[in-house]
């Protein structure tokens, strides 16, 4: 066997044990459930149907956009909050930049269901924002439970850590002697900002965005927990249909849609990789 | 260079070994449950009179808690366990494995003889389920003679009566923060009155995440059909007699709990519980063994309390049962005998609050005396079987998109 041969057989070898565990667990549960979505539960037979009711039910249309809403406002915000944390940890060297440095990951070591009871707690109307409230007299209600802002509030503590940490790891890689040969001739804050920083950055905050979107399309724990009963996170239309109304078709398109609204999420990821490369090509 | 490669060679190798392993330890653990099956036939061929009595349950932890008491309580007890010794088999429901009432159709239908399946625990959906698998073919027709303590109770269950032991039972309730409320409803009307006197005081969990909401709204809309045998038929037919009470429901939609302005439903029982324990609502349909233990166990505040209306939420009793081709019938019978003395009720009721069925007179019910005001005998069955899927999307296309 010739030494090349036996580094290519390596190479499949080591690759091998992934590429068949994504096959078994990724790949074909995915087409296994395209499959059944577009199954006829009495007749077996191939229909539209399943899809068809998410999208002319208003109630399910509704469903759809609410968690479109959700989502989108929580990648904003996240986004927004994570790059102003991340700009001050790159860019500020204080103590209490150090401390918050080491602290802000801390809401990733918290399992999901302890930190989303830890919320309700305090965001409740008879929770503890309500409680201070009381003793200066007053009776502020959040009325934040089961509402949209309650859920919102709940992704933030969850994907502001990893949003930040994304981002802080790009602007890392910015040298400080680019910014202060910068500031050497003349720019301003602003301007290093505007024309170095961000175009530097803007790729990681693109990819912090995707992930940050896709991890909360399809979630579950937070809206089971927070969220009302209308309208509903696709997560628990989800479940609802799997589950409660033992609708197994109308579930396997129910997924189909959250991977394909996931998948232009994804797209936006690939595209971003992609044109890095271009980049370095030139 | 060499030694990469040999580490390499042994990741690959530990690897392989570790995968080998996971098969390996499938293999053994279902080849051995099948070859328990196996031995228990083969134990009882042999030796005849086996001293061991398998008992069987399944449910929450909770369930596993209080079997574990009972068995070693059974095992230490020489009046009642006539030299049996129990042996506790649980299966943890919801964890996808196979259900109880699965493994017992399956070896009932195998013609399976002599099995480790001596005595088990049903109830509720199971209880249906198993009857609609397998029929009652499948189960000793209790002979009360062999199960002395049964004189003293008085409770049926709802399906295979005959076949069927009932210990312990649990029911809906409507329980309330005393104090607030003073005009404490006794029926259903008043309790409506009171819903509509009192916006935003009373709230029930979304129907398909907790049976103390099923229960409400269920006896909601079948107290408008005049006809007992609907309760328990799982006939399509009744659905077009639903439009009253789903009405109803309507009409008390905008007087429930609100927060941000807007009516919302909490999910699971607990979450109508924590708002009732936070002082958020005043009312709410509850399990009685659910507001009971936590109660006790401090996380609900003792002014709240519970109270029965006519007619009533519904409940369910738990039975014991003897498959007929179990391996050990009369240690079974001293097991159920023993689930039905003062001793075993005592700890169903301080372990699960759940409502004992025998007299309490000679029990100690400190923290527990709520418990007797409920009778057993009145219970409601509601088991509309399959017809509870297309209710509970009823509701959710009717009652929860509501403003």
């Amino acid at each position: 066997m010739s030494k090349n041969m036996k580094k290519m057989l390596t190479g499949y070898g080591l690759v091998l044990p992934s590429f068949l565990m994504v096959m078994l667990v990724v790949t074909w549960p995915i087409l296994t459930a395209m499959k059944t979505s577009f199954t006829d539960p009495d007749t077996g037979g191939f229909t539209l149907d399943n899809y068809k009711y998410f999208f002319e039910t208003p109630r399910e249309l509704t469903n759809i956009l609410f968690t479109l809403f959700v989502v989108v406002v929580t990648v904003a915000l996240a986004i927004i909050i994570a790059y102003m944390l991340a700009l001050y940890l790159r860019f500020v060297r204080s103590k209490i930049s150090r401390w918050i440095g080491n602290l802000y990951l801390l809401p990733r070591f918290v399992p999901g269901m302890v930190a989303v009871y830890a919320m309700i707690t305090v965001i409740r109307d008879s929770g503890l924002l309500n409680r201070i409230s009381q003793l200066f007299g007053g009776d502020f209600k959040p009325g934040m439970m089961y509402q949209a802002s309650g859920m919102i509030t709940m992704n933030l503590w969850f994907n502001i850590p990893f949003a930040a940490l994304m981002i802080t790891a790009g602007l890392g890689a910015i040298p400080d002697s680019m910014i202060e040969s910068a500031r050497d001739v003349g720019a301003s804050k602003l301007r290093v900002f505007r024309s170095m920083i961000l175009p530097l950055s803007i790729k990681d905050v693109v990819i912090a965005a995707t992930f940050v979107f896709m991890s909360n399309v399809g979630s579950f724990t937070t809206p089971y927990l927070m969220g009302g009963n209308y309208p509903k996170m696709l997560g628990i239309v989800l479940f609802d249909q799997f589950n409660k109304y033992l609708r197994y078709e109308r579930a396997a398109a129910m997924s189909f849609i959250i991977f394909l609204i996931c998948s232009v999420s994804a797209g936006v990821y690939i595209y971003t990789n992609l044109r890095e490369k271009e980049w370095e090509k030139n | 260079m060499n030694k990469k490669r040999i580490l390499a060679l042994v990741l690959t190798l530990v690897m392989a070994l570790s995968l080998a392993a996971c098969g390996g330890n499938n293999n053994s653990s279902s080849g051995g449950s099948s070859s328990d099956g196996n031995s228990g036939s083969g134990d009882s061929n042999s030796s005849g009179g086996s001293k061991v009595v398998h008992v069987w349950a399944t449910g929450s932890d909770n369930v596993r808690q209080i079997f574990e008491t009972l068995t070693t309580d059974f095992n230490n007890n020489a009046e009642y366990n006539q030299g049996y010794q129990a042996e506790l088999n649980f299966l943890l429901s919801g964890t996808g494995a196979q259900t109880l009432p699965d493994m017992l159709a399956a070896a009932f239908k195998a013609n399976q003889t002599g099995t480790d399946y001596d005595v088990i625990d049903m109830g509720g959906d199971d209880l249906s389920k198993i009857v609609a698998l397998m029929g009652t073919d499948g189960f000793v027709k209790l002979d009360d003679s062999k199960i002395p303590n049964s004189s003293k109770v008085s409770a049926e269950s709802a399906d295979a009566a005959e076949f069927c032991q009932p210990y312990r039972g649990t029911t809906v309730v409507l329980a309330y923060n005393s104090q607030n409320v003073t005009d404490v409803p006794t029926t259903t009307e008043e309790l409506y009155q009171w819903i509509q006197d009192h916006p935003g005081r009373f709230a029930y969990n979304t129907p398909g995440t907790g049976g103390a909401g099923d229960s409400f709204v269920r006896t909601t809309v079948y107290n408008y059909i005049n006809d007992e045998a609907a309760m328990t038929s799982g006939d399509p037919a009744w659905m077009e007699q639903w439009g009253d009470g789903f009405a109803k429901l309507a009409e008390l939609h905008p007087y429930m709990y609100q927060s941000g302005g807007k009516v919302v439903y909490p999910n699971k029982n607990q979450g109508a519980l924590d708002l009732l324990a936070q002082g958020e609502i005043d009312m709410t349909p509850m399990w009685a063994d659910m507001l009971l233990s936590q109660r006790a166990a401090g996380t609900v505040p003792e002014h709240i309390k519970m109270t029965t209306i006519e007619p009533s939420f519904t409940g369910s009793v738990q039975s014991m049962m003897i498959p007929n081709f179990g391996s050990n019938e009369d240690g079974a019978y001293a097991f159920i005998n023993f689930m039905l003395s003062d001793e075993a009720q005592e700890t169903l009721v301080k372990q699960m609050a759940a409502i004992p069925l025998v007299d309490v007179s000679n029990m100690d019910m400190t923290g527990y005396e709520d418990l007797q005001q409920l009778d057993v005998s009145n219970f409601r069955i509601l088991s509309i079987g399959e017809l509870g899927t297309d209710f509970n999307e009823r509701w959710d296309n009717e009652i929860g998109v509501l403003g």
